[in-house]
């Protein structure tokens, strides 16, 4: 049975583009535009994977990682951040959400910097869910 | 211990004599050398040299002037008093042509001797103080003239070793200081200066102006404050400094003026240097800020051709058709971009022409109005009625709305506190010679901080969603129409941006 895979983005041609991918590698495609639907429908369809953007309107990428990370059910489902800001920012806010007394999360499964090739993220998609 | 004062060479070929004298002087205290010739006397004196001598004149072999002579030669300060026969003033004249101090006849009467030699003893006395006085006066010149070449030593190395340029002149305006500094500044060597240059060969004409009347006046404290000048060097260039100066004055007369120059060649330099590297860095975060939001068009480009190639290899004109939309989507912005860039960077006339301010709005508020509800963003348009025809440039207006009514919507989007019912509203008002529009939004607000660099090229909140440019063309636009915008906000609580337009009448007035 094919996987379900989330994306999350708020971009709209960043979604038509990954929902493209996924569906072209035989994966299903779901979308939220924001972080609050897509803690939502982490919780609801626990889904194989989860493409994440940083900065998104309501709930960021960077919040949404945090509270699957602290979710005993959801702490294993992995996580590809794609997103045009640079690894070693996202992970300096983390470190500095860590350093304001929470707890320290470790770091996602792959990282990809926009732009990326569509060969390039179903690569990484098939390596961390097959 | 006997006193040097009190010794004194007695000296007659007449032994009574002597010895009578003898007594008499030992009991007024004198220690006396006796001799009984002009030679034993010399012998004497040059022994023990005694203050005072006492000498008979007629002697065999070295009479008393030969002796007299003789000691005078060998201490002129001796005090000699000559005993001369009774009557015998040719004697006593040429004892005393010859150097002798005093002279007494004979018989040597006790009263005259003590007169005599209280004499000598007084004039030897005086002698010594002189003396004293002498070698103190000379010892203290010695030091004062010291002190004075050590002062002026001091201050001609301060001046010479000075960093700045010190430059005086006598009150003629004639140059008479050229230091190593000035050297520097001026180009000129001192030798080229000194004495031969006047104040008005080297300063600057309203400096040299300002002293020149200073000469003529009298004492007038005031002297010339620090300031910025360029004076122009041997070789003509012209060199900055920094200028103090200040006429010199005695009692109440000039006698002349002295210039401080301080080179701000480096300094200009540096300062040069340091708007440049900060262009530079300004540039490298503008190029940088512009390559991420390129970034992000691309990503969209490239999604679109991705799209595209895999309609046609199926032959699914939907995919064909999503993929061309996204292409033309970010051609789209891509052009809005360079708009954005060549608005921001060139002078640009607004178009006037005849339009109604709601129509702009309505036209903002339609294009607007789905994203906003599309994201639960209540959006309400509150348009002054009586607003009518007016004179201006409606393509930038549209622009300028459009960007604030943008943002309003983001600060809604991006506002985290999920429980608010989020508003935008969008107010026209027309009073007098003002056109208002007013784009409120009750989402993130901003702090101070984001505020002051509100309307920084390339500053932006939205990450690389946005080019950092959208309200500094907005201002560029409104100020090119002479109008103003003005900015209120709390974070959490949301903003407002009021743009304000001059009023000009219509070209072509209707009838209502």
């Amino acid at each position: 049975m094919a996987k379900k895979i989330l994306a999350v983005d708020d971009d709209p041609d960043i979604i038509i583009f990954v929902k493209t991918v996924l569906e072209e590698n035989g994966y299903i495609p779901l979308i939220a535009r924001n972080g609050e639907t897509g803690m939502a429908m982490v919780r609801e369809e626990k889904p194989a994977l989860v493409i994440l953007d940083i900065l998104m309107p309501k709930q960021s990428g960077i919040r949404m990682y945090r509270e699957m990370r602290f979710d005993e059910s959801l702490k294993n489902i992995p996580v590809v951040i794609l997103s045009g800001i640079a690894k070693r920012t996202f992970l300096r806010s983390q470190e500095a959400l860590t350093e304001f007394g929470d707890q320290s999360v470790p770091e996602p499964e792959a990282y990809i910097e926009k732009p990326v090739e569509p060969e390039e993220l179903a690569e990484v998609i098939k390596k961390l869910v097959d | 211990m006997v006193m040097e004062m009190d010794k004194l060479l007695l000296v007659d070929d007449e032994e009574a004599i002597v010895r009578v004298l003898s007594i008499s002087l030992k009991s007024d205290g004198y220690t006396v050398i006796p001799a009984y010739s002009g030679k034993e006397g010399l012998d004497q004196f040059a022994k023990e040299s005694p203050p005072i001598v006492l000498t008979d004149l007629k002697m065999p072999g070295m009479s008393g002037i030969e002796l007299l002579r003789k000691i005078k030669e060998l201490n002129p300060d001796t005090e000699v008093i000559v005993i001369t026969g009774h009557g015998d003033m040719d004697s006593a004249i040429d004892a005393l042509r010859n150097g002798a101090s005093d002279f007494i006849n004979k018989p040597v009467r006790d009263e005259a001797l003590a007169i005599a030699l209280k004499r000598a003893r007084e004039k030897i006395a005086i002698r010594k103080q002189l003396m004293a006085y002498t070698t103190d006066l000379e010892h203290m010149c010695r030091i004062a003239t010291e002190e004075v070449r050590r002062k002026s030593e001091f201050q001609d190395k301060m001046i010479t070793s000075s960093n700045d340029g010190v430059v005086a002149t006598d009150e003629n305006g004639e140059i008479i200081i050229f230091n190593p500094g000035a050297e520097e500044i001026f180009g000129y060597s001192r030798f080229e200066v000194v004495r031969k240059m006047k104040l008005g060969d080297l300063y600057p004409a309203e400096i040299a102006e300002e002293f020149k009347q200073g000469f003529r006046r009298k004492r007038d404290k005031k002297g010339l404050g620090w300031q910025e000048t360029d004076i122009v060097g041997k070789d003509g260039t012209k060199v900055p400094t920094r200028f103090s100066g200040t006429l010199l004055y005695e009692e109440d007369e000039v006698i002349g003026s002295v210039g401080f120059f301080q080179d701000l060649r480096e300094i200009k330099r540096l300062q040069k240097e340091l708007v440049n590297s900060e262009r530079l860095a300004a540039i490298g975060q503008t190029v940088a800020r512009l390559a991420h939001y390129i970034k992000n068009i691309l990503t969209g480009l490239k999604g679109g051709t991705y799209i595209v190639n895999i309609g046609l290899d199926k032959n699914d004109t939907d995919k064909l058709r999503t993929g061309w939309n996204m292409v033309q989507r970010n051609v789209g912005r891509i052009s809005y971009l360079v708009m954005d860039l060549l608005t921001y960077s060139k002078e640009r006339e607004p178009e006037y022409q005849d339009c109604f301010p709601n129509d702009i709005a309505e036209d903002v508020c339609e294009l607007m109005e789905s994203r906003a509800t599309q994201n639960q963003i209540d959006f309400i348009r509150d348009f002054d009625p009586s607003a009518g025809k007016v004179c201006m440039d409606p393509n930038a207006v549209h622009r300028c709305l459009l960007n604030l009514v943008s943002n309003a919507i983001d600060a809604c989007l991006f506002d985290l506190n999920l429980d608010k019912k989020w508003q935008v509203r969008v107010k026209t008002k027309q009073i007098d010679n003002v056109i208002k529009f007013e784009v409120t939004d009750n989402g993130l607000g901003m702090s101070d901080e984001v505020k002051q660099k509100l309307f920084t090229a390339f500053f932006s909140t939205k990450g690389g969603k946005g080019t950092g440019l959208g309200l500094l063309v907005t201002q560029k636009l409104i100020q090119e129409h002479g109008g103003k915008i003005e900015v209120k906000s709390e974070p959490g609580k949301g903003s407002t941006f009021t743009m304000f337009f001059p009023y000009r009448k219509p070209e072509k007035e209707e009838l209502h």
